[in-house]
């Protein structure tokens, strides 16, 4: 889903910066929310940016298809630290994989941040809340909030390829050409993600259920906080 | 650290969490050779799919994509290794601070 520079042409990629920006402000505005009310979320969102950095700049090869790619990350970081807040730390993550790593582009960091970012982490994210709702067990609404989340980020990826470049082909079937390209590798990895974040979320509840949204049933107290960090 | 019944604090080669991690990264990289070893016997290139979809997207585009920046042969490795060793730091730094140490640790 790292779209590069010189695809989209410029009006799209403004627009897609400003899309972005609907979900960049209000996450913003919710990390310093949860940094006033929280001891640990400065030292957890550091490290959960740092996880979807390593996790989304990951390739791995799929021998179904021939080719590489790598899962998101993503709808873990949106259980975690919630939805909104993963959209910013998903725009400098991809920022960082533009400028050091070559992957994707600048002026398409807001495509990128959209399709990874906001619809791979809100659809994980709602999965999660949904299936909890229900009753399911952590790992299987978070084994299903993996692979909804990496099969929304390039279903979105290649929704915003098509509606750019559909010319005079009918936009859906454009986007499933470019679908196409990403599914076949893409699935067998969802799969993998599923199970990574089913993993993750499982342990994170053996060590630290305060840190694991709606499993302890409250929030976080800082008490609760300052006794995790000085152990 | 442990004491042992000396009273003398030695620090184990392989505690608990660092077997836990190797045996993880371990069983990470045999899926990744097995699969690797089968694309190479089977005459698959193993390109990302990243690339393959831009390049179909700059058909389309009738444009040349490019990334903001290109690192050729194995600066890419070197870029990758650098960036996460980086990362595995701030992680551990983050992660004594959250979870503390474990029992043997």
């Amino acid at each position: 889903m790292h779209i590069e520079d010189g695809i989209l042409p410029p009006g799209a990629w403004a627009g897609w910066y400003g899309a972005a920006m609907l979900f960049i402000v209000p996450g913003i505005r919710e990390i310093k929310r949860r940094v006033r009310e929280n001891l640990s979320y400065k030292p957890f969102l550091a490290m959960v940016g740092v996880a979807v950095f390593v996790i989304s700049a990951m390739h791995l090869p799929v021998p179904v298809t021939g080719s590489c790619s790598h899962p998101c990350g993503t709808p873990l970081a949106a259980i975690v630290v919630g939805p909104m807040a993963t959209a910013v730390i998903s725009m400098i993550v991809l920022f960082f994989q533009a400028v050091f790593l070559g992957h994707g582009g600048i002026t398409t960091i807001g495509a990128n941040d959209f399709s990874m970012g906001i619809v791979g982490g809100i659809s994980g994210w709602l999965c999660w809340k949904l299936l909890r709702r229900f009753g399911a067990p952590l790992w299987l609404a978070g084994g299903a909030a993996g692979f909804a989340g990496d099969v929304m980020t390039y279903l979105a990826s290649a929704f915003e390829l098509a509606l750019s470049l559909h010319g005079h082909v009918p936009i859906v079937r454009q986007w499933m050409i470019f679908f196409a390209g990403y599914g076949p590798t893409q699935l067998p990895l969802a799969v993998a993600e599923a199970v990574f974040t089913a993993a993750v979320l499982q342990a994170m509840y053996s060590r630290r259920p305060d840190l694991v949204p709606g499993v302890a049933g409250r929030g976080m107290s800082n008490e609760a906080a300052s006794s995790g960090m000085e152990a | 650290m442990d004491t042992d019944k000396n009273g003398t604090r030695n620090v184990p080669w392989l505690d608990s969490f660092t077997r836990l991690m190797l045996i993880i990264m371990f069983a990470i990289l045999a899926i990744i050779f097995a699969a690797a070893k089968y694309m190479d016997m089977h005459g698959m290139q193993g390109g990302g799919t990243d690339d393959a979809v831009n390049a179909m997207a700059s058909l389309s585009a009738h444009a040349r994509s490019h990334p903001f920046i290109y690192l050729p042969g194995d600066a890419e490795v070197g870029a990758f290794s650098v960036a996460n060793f980086f990362a595995g730091m701030i992680v551990g730094h983050n992660w004594r601070k959250l979870f503390g140490s474990g029992k043997g640790d």
